[in-house]
């Protein structure tokens, strides 16, 4: 038996496909569209400041709107490895007139280094590239994809705004997905007609080696333009919220922008937030958090009236206590009181029902270790 | 007291002494040296001499002039013998010489990478050079992988890793391909089998895509004692191999005792159980603090004897820690802290399967008891090393079972001693690994129509074969992968199947704990609802066998039996590749077959006793093994010759030989082969008897068998004509129970007949 004829022993019941019939040779796709400028909201806002508090960089450089390039790629598979090809690449950039999203398919294997060639051309243009996930998924992707072509891989811009983690810095709190799909629909409702599910792709672009029917891929060239467009209109949006927190309307994005900046060191924008957010729901992590700060700036005496607040109004008031105990321990010397707060936070914890999961434990041990040494003290110290 | 001491009283133990049946010293030889190489970096030679080393043993430096004359060389010499710096001297000066170069290092297990590159660092450390070595595997956090694979000269790691880690993603990895210089790849011994038939392949992808990156890498291989390991070397390389096998190290003297149960039923053939003895024996060894290792063949077995040794310590020493068991199954942090232990000396007794058989560092032991045969020469002699390293006196005692290869050797001294251990066998070609790993590399690189994989002549053909099931894509000269899963992702390198058990500790409702691991081709055996299983020897009872999420339940339990699962072994014949006419009217075939097997009943034991106590039903799904297979297919006229009973009895004789026989000539683990009868098999209807690979697509056993079948048949001969037994033991044919009164007879007949 022939080493053929026994691989095709190996599965029997297999039904065999028929063999693929090559695609007759075509130009590599190259397509072009644009949508007009009133599509995106006001592209002054991506300032350095801007850029650098949201993005995290240490400097930015002042960008114009034409000197970002926005890209996607549809792939032959989500796995990241070596065999994952990047079939479909959408480059979107701004011109006087317009967006205008170009995009490259190969319609088959051979047509890759012609593809990747071209796409190169127009990156090394660019002084700053825009994806969703660029950073873990297509920018490692077309690296590697270069590398097999032995296509030289420093081609990319050097500035990488991967709009994923600062959106999830800033949305994960109310809208939990931070998918594109979920973002374009709840921050900038569009909702997609006839959508491809990113999951099909794959699929649909075997299909056409195997038959040649390139109908199919229309939907995904569709998705891809769509994909671009969004990701350009969620940066303009993302810079614009990050520039006017006034305009923000939801505290929960609030006290997310809040954070993000005091985490990256802006403080004044930061304090801002918080107190923007600082009422309804918010009210508690915006008082708290401004209240940490004012300790930290040193001034004792608004930190204990923002924790006196929290306490009064009920917003988190074990926290309160504490802290109110630890400031006037440390800072104000006054262990009676001290002492006094240190009694409040227990009796709020020993409440009867109040599930004790082990970080409330742990918080019961210690206050009652802070309220046996207050005890201590005021023993041995004459009193006042 | 120590071994020197000991020794003689265990010479004057009347008792003892009746059931050794030979006691072997092997005198101490002196080491061989040779100075520091002149052409070594002056850095390095200072290292060396500051930590003691002021010439090198011989086999050391000849390997040093090989790696000059860019050779790829193979050393072969037993643990303690300073293999490390084989190939940490080359690989180090490469280093310090260009910046630039890189070197990957292939252990087996994880556990022995943690280990071996410890030794590396505390070199590097001294030379206080920015030589950077890491070890890459699972364990390894993300943060740190990106760093490895930028700026890691030395990259530790195993062929698991390398094959779903690091070749599928190697644009990640420019710089270790580009300038690769050493791949070092150590225990080859264990790359036997599938295993080792799956390292070749995946050594043929890494050579494949270091050619893409334009480097020339040198393979440095070592191995503990095998017959063959140049030829080895050379299967799993894919090159010539220089092998280095004179030890140049020194040895202390030591003692090999071949201990025999003492028979308790002569007419059957039974002895003492194999368990009561080394129990006893390690008991001894327990009470006079001699550092011992206790070897057995399973799990099982490891924690009823160290259950026992716990139970038994406590008077003696005052504390069970000492007494350690160790297997797969146990976290590495517990596998970490027990061998820490034996270097320290606060653990002082360890049970242990063939885990520790690789070169852990585990110190200095000094006696070593085996449980049973452990099946091969070299593992026999790869066991017996783990006692008596630094120069001193050493004690194996080797513990026969009443398994009749067990006997064969026990009785056969010279032949253990003389025959040299054993082939290792791969089979790099095997149809399932080589088609699987000829798609992972495809997805790695794509193929060129006229491209060689290796040196696989047929390339072409499983390609084609792969375009046609629409795999790859076969345009313009080349072969691309068009499928959107990653190949390797699915293809274990050791067992069939490729997810792990995690076993749960269900005891205490709000504290669920995963206590351990088990591959999926022994959950059906060990982890079937109801088995009782043992770990660090406290007693569970598997609740629930959760097989779509991998997960077993077990509630702890103190009972007084253990369980052991029946194995349901049902056989098809697939396609003949080969056949042969006998002059005595039997067919010999060797074909393909497909072997399914079924858990549905398990027996329980008697802890103490082995009494069986019971039984219990298993419902669990069959596993089917494609493998190949020779077999011999007796003519009506022979089986009219006798009635059912006698060919049944016959054949399960005859069976039972060739499975005594097989593996001596295979040179192979009784447990690589099955052999197996049929009184009428399917399809001709005429009584046959099958030999088959228990291995998926084969690993060559079938295929030597086939053509040392007369061989096989004398020998299987010679062992029934020359046993002393009445009507069948353990040691020739089997049990009377099991063969019936003529089965003796019978056996002795038949193979007359397929001889003539």
């Amino acid at each position: 038996m022939s080493l053929l004829n026994k691989l095709r022993m190996l599965d029997a019941q297999a039904a065999r496909p028929a063999p693929a019939t090559p695609v007759p040779a075509k130009a590599l796709y190259h397509g072009s569209s644009s949508v007009p400028l009133s599509t995106f909201c006001d592209r002054r806002h991506a300032t350095p400041e801007v850029l650098a508090s949201a993005f995290g960089l240490p400097q930015a450089p002042r960008l114009g709107p034409e000197d970002v390039l926005f890209l996607d790629t549809e792939t032959t598979g989500l796995s990241g490895g070596v065999g994952t090809v990047a079939f479909l690449v959408g480059l979107g950039y701004f011109t006087p007139q317009g967006f205008t999203v170009e995009q490259f398919l190969m319609h088959d294997y051979p047509q890759e280094p012609e593809l990747l060639s071209r796409v190169s051309a127009i990156l090394r243009r660019y002084p700053a590239l825009c994806t969703f996930n660029g950073r873990t998924f297509d920018v490692p992707l077309l690296e590697a994809r270069l590398t097999m072509n032995r296509l030289p891989r420093q081609c990319f811009p050097p500035l990488h705004l991967d709009v994923l983690f600062p959106s999830r810095r800033l949305w994960k709190l109310r809208l939990k997905s931070c998918t594109l799909g979920n973002l374009e629909e709840r921050l900038l409702h569009i909702s997609r007609e006839d959508d491809l599910p990113g999951a099909q792709v794959p699929a649909l672009y075997f299909q056409y080696l195997k038959d040649g029917d390139f109908a199919p891929l229309e939907r995904v060239l569709e998705h891809n333009r769509q994909d671009i467009v969004s990701l350009a209109q969620l940066f303009y949006f993302l810079c614009y919220q990050v520039n006017r927190p006034e305009a923000i309307a939801h505290g929960e994005d609030l006290l997310s922008l809040a954070r993000a900046m005091e985490k990256r060191g802006y403080l004044p924008k930061a304090m801002k937030c918080y107190r923007l957010c600082a009422k309804g729901a918010t009210r508690a992590p915006a008082y708290n958090a401004l209240a940490q700060n004012a300790k930290r700036q040193g001034n004792v005496q608004a930190a204990v009236r923002l924790y006196q607040a929290m306490a009064r109004r009920g917003d988190d008031p074990v926290e309160a206590y504490e802290a109110l105990a630890k400031l006037y321990e440390h800072r104000l010397s006054d262990p009676g009181q001290a002492l006094h707060y240190t009694r409040q936070a227990l009796l709020l914890l020993s409440e009867p029902g109040l599930f004790r999961s082990e970080a409330v434990q742990n918080r019961q041990i210690a206050l009652q270790y802070r309220y046996a040494r207050l005890r201590r003290r005021l023993s041995s110290a004459p009193k006042r | 007291m120590n071994l020197d001491q000991l020794i003689p009283l265990l010479k004057n133990d009347r008792d003892f002494m009746s059931c050794v049946s030979h006691w072997r010293t092997l005198p101490a030889t002196e080491g061989r040296y040779e100075p520091l190489p002149a052409d070594m970096d002056e850095r390095l030679r200072r290292v060396l001499r500051q930590r003691g080393i002021h010439r090198l043993y011989s086999h050391q430096a000849q390997c040093w002039k090989l790696a000059k004359e860019s050779r790829d060389y193979v050393v072969v010499t037993p643990t303690a013998s300073g293999k490390t710096l084989c190939y940490n001297l080359p690989v180090v000066s490469a280093i310090l010489k260009n910046e630039e170069s890189r070197a990957l290092y292939l252990f087996p297990t994880k556990a022995l990478s943690a280990d071996q590159v410890s030794g590396l660092y505390a070199m590097i450390e001294a030379l206080g050079v920015n030589i950077k070595a890491y070890t890459y595997d699972g364990d390894t956090q993300g943060a740190a992988r990106k760093a490895i694979r930028q700026a890691g000269h030395i990259v530790v790691t195993n062929p698991d890793m390398l094959h779903a880690n690091i070749l599928p993603h190697h644009t990640k990895w420019v710089k270790l391909f580009e300038n690769l210089q050493y791949i070092v790849v150590d225990e080859i011994h264990t790359y036997r089998g599938v295993f080792g038939s799956h390292l070749a392949n995946v050594l043929r992808r890494l050579l494949r895509l270091c050619a893409f990156y334009g480097s020339h890498p040198r393979f440095i291989l070592c191995s503990a004692t095998v017959a063959n390991p140049g030829e080895l070397a050379g299967q799993l390389t894919g090159r010539p191999v220089t092998a280095v096998t004179e030890n140049g190290a020194p040895m202390g003297e030591r003692h090999f005792v071949f201990y025999n149960p003492p028979v308790v039923n002569r007419q059957l053939g039974i002895r003492r159980g194999v368990v009561g003895e080394v129990k006893r024996i390690a008991e001894n060894l327990l009470k006079n603090e001699v550092s011992t290792i206790v070897f057995t063949k399973s799990r099982v077995q490891v924690e009823v004897i160290t259950r026992h040794l716990k139970n038994c310590a406590p008077a003696a020493l005052g504390s069970t820690g000492r007494v350690r068991g160790y297997r797969g199954g146990y976290l590495p942090s517990e596998r970490r802290d027990i061998e820490h232990g034996l270097r320290d000396g606060s653990v002082n007794m360890v049970v242990s399967t063939n885990a520790l058989e690789l070169g852990i560092d585990i110190g200095a032991l000094s006696a070593c008891v085996l449980c049973g045969y452990p099946g091969t020469i070299a593992s026999t002699w790869q066991q017996a090393g783990r006692a008596g390293r630094r120069k001193e006196t050493a004690l194996t005692i080797m513990v026969a079972s009443s398994a009749p290869l067990d006997q064969y050797i026990i009785e056969h001294p010279d032949y253990f001693f003389s025959a040299s251990p054993e082939h290792a066998l791969v089979q790099p070609n095997n149809l399932y690994i080589l088609l699987s790993h000829i798609k992972c590399s495809a997805y790695e690189l794509p193929f060129d129509e006229d491209e060689r994989f290796g040196d696989v002549t047929d390339t072409s053909q499983f390609l084609e074969y792969l375009a046609e099931n629409n795999i790859l894509r076969h345009l313009d000269g080349k072969y691309y992968w068009m499928e959107e899963e990653l190949p390797s992702a699915e293809i274990s390198l050791r067992s069939a199947r490729t997810e792990n058990f995690v076993i749960v500790d269900v005891t205490d409702a709000a504290h669920h704990r995963v206590i351990g691991e088990m591959d999926r081709y022994t959950v059906p055996m060990l982890l079937h609802e109801n088995a009782i299983y043992l770990h660090d020897a406290r007693m569970y009872q598997v609740e629930k066998l959760d097989l779509d999420h991998c997960k077993a339940f077990i509630r702890a339990t103190d009972v007084d039996y253990y369980t052991d699962a029946d194995l349901n072994v049902s056989l098809h014949i697939l396609d003949d590749l080969e056949q042969k006419q006998l002059s005595n009217g039997s067919t010999l075939t060797l074909g393909e077959l497909r072997v399914s097997t079924i858990v549905k009943m398990f027996k329980k034991f008697k802890l103490d006793t082995n009494e069986p106590v019971g039984f219990g039903e298993v419902r669990l799904p069959q596993t089917d093994l494609h493998t190949v297979g020779m077999w011999w297919t007796l003519p009506d006229a022979m089986a009219q010759r006798y009635t059912r009973e006698q060919l049944q009895g016959g054949l399960l004789g005859v069976s039972h030989l060739l499975s005594i026989v097989a593996p001596l000539y295979l040179m192979c683990s009784p447990k690589d082969i099955c052999v197996v009868y049929q009184v009428k098999a399917p399809i001709t209807d005429k009584p046959t008897i099958f030999l088959y690979d228990s291995f998926p697509g084969g690993i060559g056993l079938s295929e030597k068998a086939y053509q040392m079948q007369e061989l096989l048949l004398e020998h299987a001969l010679s062992i029934v004509e020359g046993c002393a037994c009445e009507e069948g033991c353990p040691s020739c044919v089997g049990p009377v129970a099991e063969v019936g009164s003529t089965g003796k007879a019978d056996a002795r007949a038949l193979l007359k007949e397929l001889l003539t």
